[in-house]
């Protein structure tokens, strides 16, 4: 089994940064999902589905646009018409996919390697967040579980809030150093720690 | 300016990618009539007022949309999904609304 | 000795003692100073120099309208200009110079310009500079020759040249009411909104919330009305759906209630805190909006308004109440309504003495009449002042009988001593947001200015509801209803049965008399930062200029940094009057984002200094870690060379090349465009997408494909690989990944809907690894299991799965060096564990890592096209990719790619160039068939790419020529005046090296 190297491995510096004398407001870490997976319906085989993704993770999406939910091992939510991404600790979450959603349900994409996900917590994570894109983030327009699309000029980024103040940012792997740096950046000012 | 997905919700207009007049109809393949083939590439409407516009959410859910935006005040009176709907799960909850 | 600091009153703190300098001078103040209010109460009246004429000018307001005390603030080698001293908070250590004197403020050799008045008038610049041609030097030229010397007298502040250290960063916030402007008004719109539990933003652009409150003198609910304001904040502070936003300007409104605002974090301290910003721009976006900005106090038009010590009356007031300061000992006051008349009560409560109050109006309410001899002032009604006395200081007025009606001075000049001289010409909302979100301002007649129109006038895509002075209603009673009233609106709510808060102020009519200008011997200023005087409108007038939008521009009035807040409207009224017209005929400019000036640095934000976004491959840090010069193409980072010490660039390439075609070279091609293809129609997708046939491919095979677009023109080439019935792996060019992306999406979306394909950037899942030379296949043997690599398991085109070191790996057997060459494709997490097995497994070999220089010069010995030839005006036969144009079946452009334009016989077709001269060749040359160096002319093509060939010994290059093939074999020249480089050239085919591909098939 070899472990694969994860894009922030330089950049990454565990410890507490930025303004912390005041306290540490934010936390940032990689996640490291062992499966990444993209899931696509074609119109009209939503809900067969959402039915798989209940079968293979045992978790029961909510309907409606962006609605999601995690259990802390498994994480789920829709990013777009029919679309869904779904991450696990474990990897094999394609394999398992590719026999419950069957062609004729829609496609499964493999993102493990190719997605790098970056968790941001703490009472200042939707102050930090807003500096980079613009969507609302209170807790109100964003709900627990929910997923957004967006971008950060180039950086395209899926967000999952798995917290009242904790967000999985998913972004393209070779974007994923860029954007921790950014995101290390902001949070000086409130004080960060890298986990 | 604000576009309103019908899936992400209110987003700012530079999530978005102006795909060109939504008026245009491609002719069918295998057609050689060069005049219809020429209007579809390069005719465009220009109208003052209220435009039928194919923009794509390029900076989210990468649907295609189509919007009916008036080029003098750029309100925007509507938008649906170009590709159809997708039920329920690509519907957004009333809490959501701007 | 005029002005000073009072022993009370104030809102500073008189026991915390700031240091500063301004202009090399050392002083102190307190905190809640202004460097304004500071340098005033230290007896300062000469705070810069005019624009034209190099006056003195002292302090006009007490707020972010200031024109004239306009100062450069240094922070170590960071200069910035032109920042009025009313919006500088002391702190210590501040750093301020006055801008626009030579060789110091006291003493400025350019004051001669007054003399020179007339010379200086509306349009000089225009009259003088593009007139007829005198003698040699014909307008322009001249205007070159003076032009540094005009430069460095006219103007403001001189911008600095040393790179800004500081932070800037961009917020984006959403709420459902933004509240601008923290007066009475807003401060209860704020309140209400809140109370209704709709998110609340409120910003101000002051230090300190409460607006007029903290200087009326009036009393809110039987405290002093800054109490109250204090209060009503407390109580805001505490709520988690409010958000207070001090220092920050609300500076431009757009479309669908998105605001720009400005918000100054760390300018008032001495050093931000770590990772704190200078500036935060937030882009604001508001369900609703409560504009409740006030208004701007006019000044009066008339001889010597400019001078040091001439100030508008609220701002006496504000200085007095606000930062406890004096601005003189013997004042007098020029009006024309019944709002100067409370700030000579506070001036005389304060300790001055009110010399006079000058009225235009002949006659006054009992009220005023009151209030005067409560200030102990000489009433002079029916009065105007002609004139002020004095150097750099008023030390007396002149006024003169004045008939209001007709303008008319008449009987003897009185001079009356005093060492300032305040004016009010009325009260103009602050509608410049309302204006920019596209509301047409409608004069009224009353309050002789422009007022916002009702909300039905308004532009769809931006609503907002005003409030208190704003409106017109220039009482704090009226600022409190109509503050709640607009709260609970733009909240959505009703009415509440609380009683509203009373309010104690003095008497007033908020209508002035319809005098703007006292027609006087002398310059009389309308814009002081532009140095427009009345005589100046007249003039554009007399010249011709109608309309209000050339007068703007012909004189500059309302152009400076100030924008024209004070002056907009006195201009105006000079203008309807030379053109016989009422004020509403002439109309009004728009008014433009920003509402003050904001730093390039907030607008920058984040992308300031090292953080645009980069994108970097997996094997990057081995790049960098093995000798990588990097080279930014687009986003991404890519090897150029490995070039080992003491090497040229050429040099590095051409072993790196030469040793790939001996023995073996690797190359990152993780860069290269991945789109997943998945579905049960993919393969009918791709033949409609591609010009040749994708459906015929058997699953485990690769093919090389070419995209045109709708008009028929070349758009992309690369291979697209079966992996599976109904999966594709669709390869790209690095520059286009995105724009195939959403061609794919596009059609997918709107022309082709009822086709299932689902189509995913898996650019990023993958690395890619090439892996090409004579050797190339022994090492792959040598190191990849599961797998057997040789020609019969893996055929040119063919695709295998299996592991190297470990790993999973896909490897297609397809070439871009024209070697027989493999791509090697891991998950990118594993990709450096791949390549570093590659690498070691091939070190035997004589495997070399090459960059993309290498990578280009293989590629044109080898004659495939790129970006540079594919460039969006050529077609698959200019390049001669027409044996991929499928006659079987309609694709995207075949119907528009057979044009009369696009199939002559006279287009540009890709060739190969040799030099016949043996130098290098530059990208971008002319190609011509007879050279003329003196006169370059008769361009029959141009140089895409060029390299020198290790392979041919040759400096060679690919060129889009005229006729293309038809001249293979002739001679032609490259013209390149630029790059002074001429030369005979051959034409040739492109296919320089191993046409036939024996290498790479093997
Ligand atoms: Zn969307």
């Amino acid at each position: 089994m070899v472990e694969r190297q994860s894009p922030l491995e330089p950049e990454f510096h565990v410890g507490s940064h930025g303004n912390f004398e005041h306290g540490v407001e934010i936390l940032l870490t990689e996640t490291r999902p062992g499966s990444i997976v993209q899931l696509a319906a074609w119109p009209g085989e939503e809900k067969k589905l959402i039915a798989a993704i209940r079968t293979v993770t045992g978790l029961s999406l909510p309907d409606g646009a962006g609605g999601g939910l995690s259990d802390g091992v498994k994480s789920v939510f829709g990013f777009a018409p029919g679309k869904f991404t779904v991450a696990d600790e474990d990897e094999g979450l394609a394999a398992a996919f590719a026999k419950a959603v069957t062609p004729a349900i829609g496609t499964v994409t493999d993102l493990s390697h190719g997605r790098t996900a970056i968790r941001i917590a703490g009472p200042k994570a939707e102050w930090v967040l807003a500096k980079f894109f613009a969507i609302d983030f209170a807790l109100t327009a964003f709900p627990i579980g929910a997923g957004r699309s967006t971008t950060h000029h180039d950086v395209f980024a899926q967000i999952q809030r798995t917290g009242a103040d904790q967000f999985d940012i998913y972004v393209f792997r070779s974007f994923a150093r860029s954007f921790w740096k950014a995101l290390c950046h902001a949070s000086e000012e409130v004080g960060y720690e890298v986990q | 300016m604000l576009i309103t997905c019908p899936y992400c919700g209110p987003r700012d207009v530079i999530e978005f990618t102006y795909q060109g007049d939504g008026n245009r109809e491609r002719p069918d393949p295998a057609s050689q009539n060069f005049e219809a083939w020429n209007a579809y590439v390069y005719d465009r409407l220009n109208p003052a007022g209220d435009h039928n516009e194919i923009w794509q959410h390029s900076g989210g859910c990468r649907a295609h949309l189509r919007v009916v935006r008036n080029t003098l005040t750029h309100e925007i009176s509507s938008v649906a999904f170009v590709r159809g709907d997708h039920g329920s799960a690509a519907r957004r909850k009333a809490e959501d609304k701007p | 000795m005029s002005p000073r600091r009072t022993d009370t009153g104030g809102r500073i703190d008189r026991l915390k003692t700031i240091r500063f300098t301004f202009d090399g001078v050392a002083y102190t103040g307190h905190a809640g100073d202004t460097l304004a209010s500071a340098l005033l109460a230290k007896g300062v009246t000469l705070f810069g120099r005019s624009f034209k004429y190099h006056r003195p000018r002292g302090l006009l307001t007490a707020g972010v309208e200031e024109p004239n005390a306009l100062v450069t603030v240094l922070k170590g080698e960071v200069r910035e200009p032109n920042i009025p001293a009313t919006m500088v908070e002391i702190h210590d250590g501040l750093v301020a110079i006055s801008q626009n004197r030579f060789p110091s403020l006291a003493w400025d050799v350019n004051a001669v310009n007054q003399l020179g008045g007339k010379i200086l008038s509306a349009g000089f610049y225009y009259k003088t500079f593009m007139g007829p041609v005198i003698g040699p030097l014909k307008g322009t030229r001249f205007w070159m020759f003076c032009e540094h010397f005009i430069r460095r007298a006219a103007g403001l502040g001189s911008a600095g040249s040393a790179k800004d250290p500081a932070r800037y960063e961009r917020m984006n916030a959403f709420c459902d009411v933004l509240v601008v402007g923290s007066g009475p008004a807003g401060l209860m719109a704020a309140k209400a909104a809140a109370d209704q539990g709709a998110r609340v933003m409120l910003a101000d652009l002051e230090p300190r919330f409460g607006g007029s409150t903290n200087w009326s003198g009036e009393t809110i609910d039987g405290a002093p009305a800054a109490e109250w304001a204090r209060r009503t904040v407390t109580q805001l502070q505490g709520r988690d759906n409010v958000r207070l936003l001090p220092r920050t300007t609300v500076w431009g409104y757009y479309d669908n209630n998105t605001l720009a605002a400005l918000e100054r974090v760390s300018d008032h301290k001495e050093q931000p805190a770590k990772g704190e910003p200078r500036h935060r721009y937030w882009a604001i976006r508001a369900r609703s909006v409560v504009l409740a900005t006030g208004a701007f106090e006019r000044p009066l038009v008339f001889p010597g308004n400019d001078r040091p010590g001439v100030m508008l009356a609220h701002a006496a007031e504000r200085y007095v109440n606000e930062f406890g300061v004096l601005s003189g000992e013997r004042i007098a006051l020029f009006t024309n309504n019944d709002s100067a008349y409370r700030a000579a009560v506070a001036l005389k409560k304060a300790g001055a003495a009110i010399v006079a109050i000058a009225d235009v109006r002949s006659e006054l309410s009992a009220e005023m009449r009151k209030l005067a001899t409560e200030a102990e002032a000489e009433v002079l009604a029916g009065h105007a002042v002609v004139a002020t006395e004095g150097g750099k200081a008023v030390s007396g007025i002149k006024v003169q009988r004045f008939d209001m009606l007709t303008g008319a001075l008449t009987g003897d000049e009185r001079s009356i001593h005093a060492d300032c001289l305040l004016m009010s010409g009325g009260w103009s909302p602050t509608i410049h947001l309302a204006s920019q979100a596209g509301a047409k301002a409608e004069w009224n007649a009353a309050r002789q200015a422009f007022l916002p129109p009702k909300p039905t006038q308004q532009w769809p895509t931006q609503q907002w509801i005003g409030a208190g002075a704003f409106t017109g209603s220039f009482s704090t009673a009226e600022a409190i209803a109509e503050g709640r009233a607009a709260g609970l609106a733009a909240a959505g709510g009703t009415s509440t049965p609380a009683a509203l808060p009373t309010v104690e102020a003095l008497p007033g009519d908020p209508d002035p008399a319809p005098v703007f200008e006292i027609r006087a011997k002398g310059k009389s200023f309308v814009d002081f930062q532009h140095d427009v005087t009345a005589e100046d409108v007249r003039l554009a007038h007399r010249e011709g200029f109608v309309s209000v939008e050339h007068l703007k521009r012909y004189t500059t009035l309302g152009m400076a940094t100030d924008q024209g807040k004070s002056s907009n409207v006195p201009g105006l009224a000079i203008m309807a009057e030379a053109l016989s017209k009422p004020i509403p005929e002439v109309g009004t400019t728009r008014f433009r984002p920003p509402f003050a000036p904001v730093s390039i640095g907030s607008l920058a934000a984040e992308r300031f200094g090292d953080l645009k976004p980069e994108r970097l491959t997996p094997m990057h840090d081995w790049h960098l870690a093995n000798g990588a010069t990097m080279y930014s193409a687009g986003l991404w980072y890519r090897p150029m060379i490995y070039g080992l010490s003491g090497e040229t660039i050429e040099q590095a390439y051409v072993r790196e090349a030469k040793a790939t075609r001996e023995s073996a070279g690797i190359v990152d091609v993780s860069t290269l465009g991945k789109i997943a293809v998945q579905g049960p129609d993919a393969a009918t997708f791709l033949d409609r997408v591609y010009t040749n046939m994708f459906s015929t491919l058997a699953v485990g095979k690769a093919r090389y494909g070419l995209m045109l677009r709708e008009d028929g023109f070349a758009f992309d080439d690369g291979t697209t690989w079966r992996l599976g019935e109904q999966d594709f792996l669709m390869t790209t060019t690095t520059a286009n990944a995105g724009k195939v992306m959403q061609h794919l999406e596009y059609f997918l979306d709107v022309i082709w809907p009822e086709l299932k394909v689902h189509v995913t950037s898996v650019t990023d899942e993958w690395a890619g690894a090439a892996i090409g030379g004579p050797k190339a296949r022994q090492i792959l043997a040598a190191c990849v299991t599961d797998t057997a690599v040789d020609n019969a398991t893996l055929p040119f085109m063919g695709i295998v799965r299996g592991e190297i070191a470990g790993v999973p790996v896909m490897i297609c057997r397809l070439s871009f060096s024209g070697e027989m060459a493999f791509e090697v494709y891991s998950g990118a997490g594993h990709g450096t564990h791949v390549w570093e097995a590659l690498i070691e497994t091939g070190k035997p070999f004589g495997l070399v890592t090459y960059g993309l220089e290498a990578l280009g010069t293989m590629r044109i010995e080898k004659g495939h096209v790129t970006g540079a030839e594919i460039d969006g005006r050529t077609t698959a036969r200019d390049l001669h990719l027409d044996w991929m144009l499928s006659k079987k079946k309609p694709f995207i452009g075949s119907a528009m790619m057979d044009r009369e334009g696009l199939i002559a016989s006279d287009r540009l077709e890709l060739v190969g160039l040799i030099a016949l001269d043996n130098r290098p060749l530059n990208g971008g040359a002319h190609i011509v068939e007879a050279l003329d160096e003196a006169n370059p002319h008769g361009s029959i093509g141009h140089i895409t790419a060029c390299c020198y060939s290790p392979a041919l010994g040759k400096h060679i290059a690919l060129a889009l020529v005229e006729g293309g093939k038809a001249r293979h074999g002739t001679r032609a020249h490259v013209s390149d005046p630029l790059r002074n480089r001429f030369g005979p050239v051959e034409i040739v085919s492109n296919h320089f090296y191993d046409p036939e591909g024996t290498r790479m098939h093997g």
